[in-house]
Formats: C-alpha cells, structure tokens, sequence
C-alpha cells in the first residue's frame, strides 16, 4: 500500500526512453513531422540571418562612405594626404567611423604631434573639451581643426588665435533617412507576416502528423491504460514526443536557415565581406531564440492531440479490429 | 500516509474485514445503458454473479449479447450504470481515476487476443511496464521479469522485439506481462483466438498451471471449446441477461467432435 504514490509519479527517465523509442521505431513518419519543423524554422532563420546579413553589409558601407568623404574633406584642406604629418586628437569614445578613419589615415599620412603637421584633427564624442581651439593648434605650421563633431564646445580663451575650423558632414538629410526607415519598415512587417503564416501552417501540420499517430496508436494506449498508467504519463508521453521532434527540427532548421542565405549573399557580394563584417553574437543569438521557438511550437501543437490521447478508454485495448 | 493509500485502506475497511474474501468479484445486479442522442441500448439489464478466488471460469456469448461489456465491467474498465461491481471488495464505482489506474495495475492483468505488446519494446520491457507503473525501481523489476519470463518459457528471448516472435510466443510474453504486479485477477479476451490449435493448447495448459500453482483467479472471455472444456464454470450471458450457470461437464462439450 506504501507504493501507492509511486505509481502516480512514473520516472520521467522512462517516459523519455519509450517515447525516444517510438520516435526510432516509426522513423518515416517522425522524418516527416520533424521535416514540417525544419521548413518552419528554416524559413524563420534564413529571414533573422538575411535581415543581419543586409545590416552589417549596409552599416559596413555607409561606414566606409562617411570614411571617404572625411578623407575628401582632408584631401581638400592640406592636398595628398600620402606621406604627410597630420596631428589627431581624441576625446571620449571613439565609434566605428572614426576608427576607421584613423586606421586609414595611419595607412598613408603619417599620424604625429609636432611643427611638421599641417592639419589637427579631433575626433571622439566627448561634446565639451577643456582645452581651447588655439591651444591644439600651437605650434603648428597651420592652424586648421577639423573636427568630426559640429556641436562640440572648446574652452574659451584665446579667441584672437588664427583659426580654422572645418567640420565633418555628409549626413543625409532627414527627409531622406525618414523614407529610408519607413521603407524598411514595410518590408520588415511583410516579411513577419509571411514567417508568421509559415510557423502557423508548422504548427497545424506537426500537430496533424501527431494526431495521426494518436489514432494509430489507440491499442498501444489503450494497453498502457490497461496495465496502469494514469492519463498524465499518456499526456507527458506525447509531449515529450513533440519536444524532441520539435528540437531536432529546429536544430536542422536553424542550420539550414542560416546557410542558405550566407552562401546566397556570399555568392551575390563577397565571402569575406559577408563572413567579415557578420555579427555572430547576433547570430548566435537568433539561432538560439528561432530553436526555442521551433521546440515550444512543437510542444504547443502536441497539447491537443496529447490531450486526445489521455482521454482514451482503456477499453479500446481490447477491440480486435480497426 | 498518502490520502490515496488511505483511501484504500478506508475501502477495504468498510467492504469488510474479510479482504482476503472468498469471492474475488462480485456483481451485483449490474446494468449498462448505453445512451446515444435520444435512443438508449440496454446492455446489461442486470447480471449477479460471484467469481471465486482461485477460479478459472469462462464467459460465453453471442456476440451484442452484453459479453463485452461485463466482461470490461469485472475488469474494471467501465462503471456500471446502475448495480455494483466488487473487486476484492472494493466497490470500483467509488474509485477515481488515479484509484482505477492503480487497482488495473495492481489487481488485474489483462490478456489480449491481438496480444497487444508494445512493438517497441523488447520482451523484458514490456514486462517491466507495468512495474514500473507501480514505482517499481529497474533492478528489482528486471530480476522479477526475467523470473516471470522463465516462468512461462521465454527466458532466453527476453530481448527479442514481438513483431520477431509467433503468436504463441508473443501470447506468453503478453501473459508474463499481466503477471507482472502479481495480480489476483488475469482477465484474458479471447486469448487463443489468434493462434492455432496446438499454441492455444499451450496457452490453456500455461492457464491451468497459474491457477494452481500462483492461485490466480482467470476469466476468460472465449469460444474457444478446449479453453471452455479447462474451465471450472461457464458463464452465459444473453440479451443482458444472466442465462446459465454450468461446469463443463454439464454443458457436455465434446471437443474431440470439433475438428
């Protein structure tokens, strides 16, 4: 009699071995529901993949836009920049524009304090900075600045120095971004519509495929009644079932959605410009976040046809035909 | 305590203190109404019957007859409608599902004409389900299969899959199956009605030796004469209705006409 709560607790180990073993035994239709899963997951993760792949490709190039109209500024102000001094001065963070442009700077002109420089150049986010214009230009054989922030306020003082103060520009207007974003926008709630309608039709069809193997597997059911189980092992049967049709599809899927559209993009710009400016955190990230969802959809499709299941008599054991 | 064990106990208290009774099950006055929309199918129109312990009796019946439907009664696989069904004295009206899964798993064992073993399953582990439906730990449990397994001849294919066996073979595992948990009752629904003469022999011989050496209480439901001729009553029921109460020899079923 002691035993009795046993009974209602089976070891989860077990469910998850007979489950696993009916997934192996019906191998054809489990590839089948698991390929619904793969679609679905799929389609979602070469969408995430694409829209990060067209982000860092679009951020990569409007980073190396702004470098170059910086360097056509410069080129402007002192001429070939090859070989020549030039003074930087940075204050606060620098961002990935700046960094750029420092680096090619350092690529041609020389990067160097001191009476040869003919140009200084102030970069960082810092908006306030304690030292005067005239200060950064002393000693220097011109007094030009250039500065890459148009707002940033120097140290008063010393106003009766000769200087130039050139600043960057090269934004686009704001009517401009503005349809820009809109545009994106657009396409980005098209593109969440159709992944939505695709992870619907994955849910009905794996959710389909499992009440189809309910109903296959009435006498199985109905024998586990027959010998004892409680309707929840039945339930936590099926549920453990779709959970793990659901990971392994997600995991091809994400597989397969953060392929194709890589090797698409690679084959339509470059290899190393894809795979070089790719953000794999976020990549990481959206495969984790498209696999959890793969699973959860799986098991959501699972409840009614684990519920179904669950209901049946133990009596249907015992019918000899269907 | 746990409430359910508790429960129990109340019931068998209450049933009487007799809990190793002379009587394993007992119906009283038991009706089945089967209601579909507005028409109403009397199955069982009331049938009382004590089934010894011990016993090996068969229930006969043509077929809408009510057979099937007293037959998952005594099981404890459906309520009657009216009337009372006692299983070792417990009234399985009274039960709630978590109770009824626990009286199926522990009283009753359950013997099937299309076998019905888990095709996924080797031998062993279909024997080992029901144990581990009643919390059994794996290492007690595979000793005790592997016991039963001998018992009934099968030892040395406990790891074959059913769908590698005969169907006398995979008949044995199935009944190992419903020895698992030791139960009082083997229910058996037509058991040889799958096989050919020769293993349905085995299968009855296999029966008559469980009565008597584990005192197992075996009611089949059959046809099958020989399975008739090795019982100890035969039970006909007709139209719902109780029609006749007799040992074989009363019935003077003379098997060697047969075939």
């Amino acid at each position: 009699m002691e035993q009795i709560g046993k009974q209602v607790r089976l070891p989860f180990r077990r469910a998850f071995q007979i489950a696993l073993s009916g997934i192996r035994i019906r191998f054809g239709r489990s590839v089948v529901t698991v390929s619904g899963v793969v679609l679905g997951i799929a389609f979602l993760m070469s969408n995430l993949t694409g829209q990060l792949i067209k982000k860092s490709i679009a951020e990569e190039r409007d980073q190396r836009n702004t470098v170059n109209l910086m360097l056509s500024l410069i080129k402007a102000e002192i001429g070939e920049v090859a070989g020549r001094q030039i003074a930087v001065s940075t204050f606060g963070q620098l961002s990935p524009v700046e960094q750029l442009l420092l680096t090619q700077l350092k690529a041609t002109a020389i990067v160097r304090d001191g009476p040869e420089a003919g140009l200084r150049i102030v970069l960082g986010d810092q908006p306030q900075v304690p030292v005067t214009l005239a200060s950064l230009t002393a000693g220097m054989s011109q007094s030009v600045v250039i500065d890459s922030l148009a707002t940033r306020a120097y140290a008063a003082g010393d106003t009766a120095a000769p200087v130039r103060r050139e600043l960057f520009f090269g934004k686009e207007s704001e009517d401009q971004l503005a349809k820009e974003a809109q545009l994106a926008q657009t396409e980005k709630f098209r593109n969440w519509w159709i992944v939505t309608i695709s992870l619907l039709v994955t849910v009905f069809g794996v959710a389909n495929a499992l009440l189809m193997s309910v109903t296959e597997r009435f006498r199985e059911i109905g024998t586990m009644k027959c010998l004892g189980a409680l309707s929840s092992f039945i339930r936590r049967l099926f549920l453990i079932e779709s959970s793990l049709i659901g990971l392994a599809g997600s995991i091809v899927g994400v597989i397969v959605g953060a392929l194709l559209p890589l090797l698409a993009y690679g084959f339509a710009y470059r290899f190393a410009l894809v795979f070089g400016t790719l953000s794999y955190g976020w990549l990481l990230v959206y495969a984790v976040a498209a696999a959890v969802t793969g699973t959860l959809l799986a098991v959501l499709a699972a409840i009614y046809p684990a519920w179904f299941a669950s209901r049946m008599v133990p009596a249907s054991a015992l019918r000899s035909t269907v | 305590m746990n409430p359910l064990s508790t429960r129990l106990d109340e019931l068998l208290a209450t049933a009487g203190d007799s809990a190793k009774g002379s009587h394993v099950i007992r119906a009283v006055d038991v009706k089945k109404i089967y209601k579909m929309g507005d028409s109403e199918t009397h199955a069982l129109r009331g049938v009382t019957l004590d089934v010894r312990r011990g016993e090996y009796m068969s229930i006969m019946g043509p077929s809408g007859s009510g057979k099937s439907t007293f037959f998952n009664m005594i099981g404890g696989l459906d309520k009657p409608t009216a009337g009372k069904v006692y299983i070792d004295q417990v009234d399985i009206a009274q039960l709630d599902p978590y109770e009824l899964a626990w009286l199926r798993c522990r009283k009753v064992g359950y013997i099937f004409q299309m076998f019905n073993l888990i095709q996924v399953m080797s031998c062993i582990e279909n024997v080992m389900l029901p144990m581990s439906f009643a919390g059994k730990d794996s290492e007690e449990a595979r000793d005790r299969a592997l016991e039963i397994l001998e018992m009934v001849g099968l030892k040395e294919r406990a790891l074959h899959k059913p769908a590698e066996m005969s169907g006398g073979q995979q008949q044995r595992v199935a009944i190992a199956r419903a020895l698992a948990n030791s139960p009082d009752i083997l229910l058996a629904d037509e058991p040889t009605g799958n096989l050919d003469l020769k293993t349905g022999e085995e299968i009855i011989e296999l029966f008559r030796k469980l009565r008597d050496d584990l005192g197992v209480t075996i009611i089949t439901a059959t046809h099958d004469l020989k399975m008739l001729k090795a019982s100890d009553r035969i039970v006909w029921i007709d139209d719902g209705r109780l029609a006749r109460i007799c040992t074989p020899a009363e019935a003077n079923i003379q098997v060697e006409d047969v075939h």
